[in-house]
């Protein structure tokens, strides 16, 4: 009741042929759950339903074990991520040179919360642990490519490099 | 055996056993949360740590992880031990909410024991504690993940026994929940093992909320009433009502080892539902009102006193019961045989598949019947033979996951349907053949293992008999692998994997379930499958052993117990003069002459007219009756029909007298589970309103008819039975307290088996095809969620399952633009029902299958006598 007028939104259905693929390879393969789990993410982004659900089926494991691994790894993600991914680090070196500040930019920014992606799905939000460049905190990284001693103006300028 | 020291007590352990459980089984307590005997070890609580010495060298370890070695000394409570017990308890309550005084758990949570043993504190930390909402998602159970120490006990329960794997640990660290994937609705079998394993109050059973305190419950081990397999259960109740059911706490009581399915957990509230007959009726214009014992047992005794004057005692036909306890059903076919004076007498199972009885007792008189459920643990080989074991007897399932666990056992399923089993099996062979195909399959499998000499094909002649007919009706015929692989459509390479699997493993289980026992070809089929125990048998070793699945919780005892036209108690022959005396003489009563013709179904003779009264004990064929337009007519036609049931079920409805009886939790007696094991019932609550438990309404009627029954608890019928059915001979009630009474086991010890000797299937039978007007074939089969009037009458099951759907094949769906959900009209030649339709790949293409099990269904209004061909349609 009250629910009909819920708009229903019609998702495509996933074309599960490349993770059929990759679980071809692994045919018999004890213990190959988190290389399949890998390349699924690469071949489609995050971990969705329909191609966990055939996982479960082919490797014989449950749908809450195979999510369980999931979770448990910072690596694997169930949510869809944009084309871009930003990290801030929080690191100890980074958090002293306050790198709180580059989040509050970020968030204002593309007005998306930690963890979140913009509409557009363009940009994706993460904080993550030490990145391992103490020498230049605060640090963020662009997809691949490592920015240091950043202040929020100094990040502004190089989110325009790629926004532009 | 290995000897080791614990707290100065010399014990000594099987090999491979954990310190915590060797103290455990000697009454030395170690605390402990995350550690289950019936479950593989974790290590996860932190609990259990103890002192350890071995060569001279002391050290400290987690006792569930530590097998025993030879010499150990094992302290389980020294300063250290104990002040790091305290420790992690600290660290466990420190996350724990505390609620206790709302937590249905307290009184018998293992949280709140250690912490009362170990005289803890409050804590030093002030952690953060989770504040996630209770899980309700469904109406059994639910999960408060802020009370859980995530011991994995639920998790393994869930994964290893039930095989649903419903649940796991999400998320990671100080998050880390127990939970399902993408945070969906619980979708499980909903046994409630999780319920029943949870060392603190996180899964609650929700059934039992805020009803009763655990102290305050009176406790009951009885056994269960739904399926066959006899699970010991424990009725707890309050106030003579019964709050919840719970599994034996010991492990090692009754066969289940405390495991149970949804229906025996939870499907108890039917014992004090409204819905319960709690006085007699009599039908007076049209209606039935109450009335007094006496006034309706006086009417009955009037009305077949009348019926047996004018038409003689066979116009008169009972109808025994699968629910009932073998003592009833005992009288009940005394009282009809001697008080009535009828041959007509039967039970729906035998109606269903006429020829089991004799089947099984060849099995037994051969020596492969199986003696034991328990066995299929040690099982290395178990090939289901049309048997659902996750729908229809979800605890031999356990059973079977367990042998999977220990042994590494390879399963084998052969089906219609590519019936539900386990998520996790690997090793797991599917045989998944045509209907009308089975017979081929497994004289295919029994030539392969010929040709293929897989057995000891010398042996196997010496020791059988026919065996040379046998060999050249495998060559004769068309049982060419191809052909049969074609035929069956399986392929070639697993009729030959399953044949060697059957012939070489070491322990073999042969399940042959109720798509077998209740096919038109049922028949051959068991013989064939028969003729393949026994050529493995003989030409090897005994190993193989053969279960006969049954569907309700006594229908072997109905059985067992005389309640057929042809067999007296214990399958004595009825047109036999020897038996006759014997049995005439011990119940110092006449039997009713010998038949000239062969007895027949009643309801056929009831349409006929040749049957004028029917006589109903604890069952409802208008609805369990295959064919239910026969039924129907039978009932119509009858003049007169005396139902005895706890509930107005639809055979009810149409009785002209009802009789109130008791239900099993009312009762004392014994059920016989589908290997003959027979356990004792235990009265937990007293007789709800007027109603009586049947063997003393019959009792009563005896009377009003002019005949003495003088027995005046169950145990006197017991105790009859002991010596009056050869088969039950050495019954004794006292010794059936805690373990169950297995009469094949003293008939194998008193007797020799028989030389075996193969049938030859002379008929050919050929794959089921639907016609152009009902293109699909009907298949029917359990539910594990549904059983007859009582799973009907249980509120919690039918919120679970309120729905009875029809499975339609994906493909077939497609076709017929039927999506999920659709009402659908099943239509045949005999009737129509309308149904929800629920697509499945489990279904093979050209055919539907429904449950059987939901009693306000009536498939049987679809069904013939054969195979049923149905059409179907969507409709609004």
């Amino acid at each position: 009741m009250g629910k009909r007028n819920k708009k229903v939104v019609k998702e495509e259905p996933l074309d599960l042929s490349k993770a059929e693929k990759i679980l071809d390879k692994y045919e018999g393969v004890d213990g190959c759950l988190i290389p399949v789990l890998q390349q699924i993410q690469n071949a489609y982004g995050y971990l969705q339903e329909p191609a966990m659900n055939l996982v479960s089926e082919r490797l014989n494991i449950s749908v809450s074990e195979i999510i369980g691994v999931a979770t448990f790894y910072a690596q694997f993600h169930l949510k869809p991520r944009g084309k871009h991914i930003i990290k801030v680090c929080c690191g100890t070196a980074c958090h002293v040179k306050n790198s709180k500040n580059l989040s509050a930019r970020i968030e204002k920014r593309f007005k998306i919360k930690k963890d979140e992606t913009t509409e557009d799905k363009m940009f994706t939000f993460e904080e993550v642990p030490c990145v391992g460049a103490c020498g230049i905190a605060p640090v963020v990284v662009f997809d691949k490519d490592v920015h240091g001693t950043l202040s929020p103006d100094k990040l502004d300028g190089v989110l325009d490099g790629y926004t532009k | 055996m290995i000897n080791i020291t614990i707290d100065n007590k010399l014990v000594s352990v099987p090999k491979g056993t954990n310190i915590f459980k060797a103290a455990k089984d000697n009454g030395i307590y170690i605390p402990g949360l995350c550690y289950h005997p019936k479950l593989t070890q974790y290590g996860g609580c932190r609990l259990c740590m103890v002192e350890v010495t071995e060569r001279g060298r002391s050290r400290h370890r987690f006792s569930c992880a530590q097998p025993v070695a030879e010499g150990m000394v094992v302290k389980t409570n020294t300063p250290e031990t104990e002040k790091y017990t305290k420790s992690v308890m600290e660290y466990l309550l420190a996350h724990h909410p505390l609620d206790c005084p709302t937590c249905d758990k307290s009184g018998e949570c293992g949280l709140q024991e250690i912490t009362h043993d170990l005289k803890l504190k409050p804590g030093r930390f002030k952690g953060a504690r989770l504040d996630d909402p209770m899980r309700r998602d469904n109406p059994l159970l639910e999960y408060n993940s802020n009370r859980c120490i995530l011991c994995s006990r639920c998790v393994k329960v869930c994964k290893e026994i039930a095989g649903v794997g419903a649940i796991d640990y999400q998320n990671r660290g100080f998050k880390t929940v127990v939970g399902t994937a993408f945070d969906k609705p619980l979708d499980c079998s909903f046994c409630g093992g999780c319920v029943s394993v949870c060392p603190t109050g996180s899964w609650q059973d929700r059934t039992l909320k805020f009803k009763a305190r655990p102290w305050e419950l009176k406790k009951t081990p009885t056994v269960c009433t739904y399926c066959a397999v006899g699970c010991s259960l424990v009725i707890n109740t309050k106030d003579n009502e019964v709050m919840r059911v719970t599994a034996d706490e010991n492990i090692n009581l009754g066969i289940n080892e405390s495991n149970l399915c949804v229906k025996g957990k939870f499907g108890h509230e039917f014992i004090n539902s409204d819905k319960r007959v709690k006085t007699p009726l009599i039908k007076k214009g049209g209606k039935l009102r109450s009335a007094s014992w006496d006034d309706a047992l006086d009417h009955i005794s009037k009305k077949f006193s009348e019926i047996i004057e004018k038409s003689g005692g066979n116009a008169i036909g009972g109808i025994g019961s699968e629910k009932c306890t073998n003592e009833d059903n005992y009288l009940f076919q005394k009282l009809c045989r001697t008080v009535l004076g009828t041959n007509y007498i039967d039970n729906i199972s035998n109606m269903k598949s006429p020829s089991l009885n004799r089947l099984i007792n060849n099995s037994v008189a051969y020596g492969m019947a199986s003696t034991s459920l328990e066995g299929i643990e040690n099982a290395d080989t178990v090939f289901f033979v049309g048997a659902d074991v996750s729908e229809a007897h979800p605890v031999a399932g356990s059973m079977v996951r367990k042998a999977i666990r220990v042994n590494k056992t390879k399963v084998i399923i052969a089906n219609v349907r590519n019936v539900e089993f386990g998520c996790e099996t690997k090793d797991l062979l599917r045989l998944n053949y045509k209907l009308g195909t089975q017979t081929a399959l497994i004289n295919a499998m029994i030539k392969v293992i010929v040709d293929e000499k897989l057995v000891n094909l010398k042996k196997a002649a010496d020791k059988t008999e026919n065996f040379s007919e046998l060999r050249s009706f495998l060559r004769s015929s068309d049982l060419g692998i191809k052909k049969v692989s074609k035929a069956t459509n399986i392929p070639e390479d697993s009729i030959r994997a399953a044949a060697s699997s059957i012939a070489k493993a070491g322990n073999c289980y042969v399940i042959c379930g109720k798509d077998i026992e209740e096919d038109p070809s049922g028949e051959e089929t068991i013989e064939a499958l028969m003729n393949l125990c026994a050529l493995v048998n003989k030409g090897d070793s005994d190993k193989v052993s053969i279960v006969f699945s049954r569907q309700n919780n006594n229908s072997q005892g109905v059985n067992d117990m005389g309640v057929v036209p042809e067999f007296l108690p214990g399958y004595l022959d009825i047109n036999d003069q020897e038996n006759r005396a014997v049995v005439e003489e011990s119940w110092d009563a006449k039997l009713p002459a010998v038949l000239k013709n062969s007895p027949g179904d009643i309801f056929d003779l009831a349409v006929k007219k040749k049957i004028k009264a029917i006589y109903v004990m604890g069952e409802n064929p208008i609805v369990n009756y295959p064919n239910g337009k026969k039924v129907n007519d039978a009932f119509k036609k009858a003049e007169f029909v005396v139902v005895q049931d706890s509930f107005l079920t639809e055979t009810a409805q149409l009785a002209d007298v009802v009789l109130p009886s008791s239900t099993f939790a009312e009762k004392g007696g014994t059920f016989t589970n589908m290997v003959m094991t027979v356990q004792r019932l235990h009265k937990a609550i007293p007789q709800v309103g007027d109603s009586k438990p049947d063997w003393q309404i019959i009792c009563n009627l005896a009377e009003k008819m002019g005949h003495e029954f003088d027995y005046t608890t169950s145990k006197d019928i017991v105790d009859e039975i002991g010596k009056s059915v050869p088969i039950y001979e050495g019954i004794e009630v006292n010794r059936l307290r805690r373990k169950g009474f297995h009469w094949i086991l003293s008939l194998y010890y008193k007797t020799k088996a028989e030389k075996y000797q193969f049938e030859i299937a002379r008929k050919k039978t050929s794959a089921k095809k639907g016609n152009t007007k009902y293109p699909f074939t009907l298949l029917t089969g359990s539910s594990l969620r549904h059983q007859g009037t009582y799973s009907r009458n249980s509120e919690s099951l039918v919120s679970l399952a309120s729905e009875c759907f029809v499975e339609i094949n994906r493909q077939d769906a497609k076709k017929a633009k039927i999506v999920d959900g659709d009402n659908v009209k099943i239509e045949s030649a005999q009737g129509n029902i309308k149904l929800k339709a629920k697509t499945t790949g489990r279904v093979p293409e050209g055919a539907v299958f429904v449950s059987e099990d939901y009693e306000w269904v009536p498939v049987n209004n679809l069904r013939g006598d054969g195979y049923t061909n149905v059409k179907i349609s969507k409709t609004k």
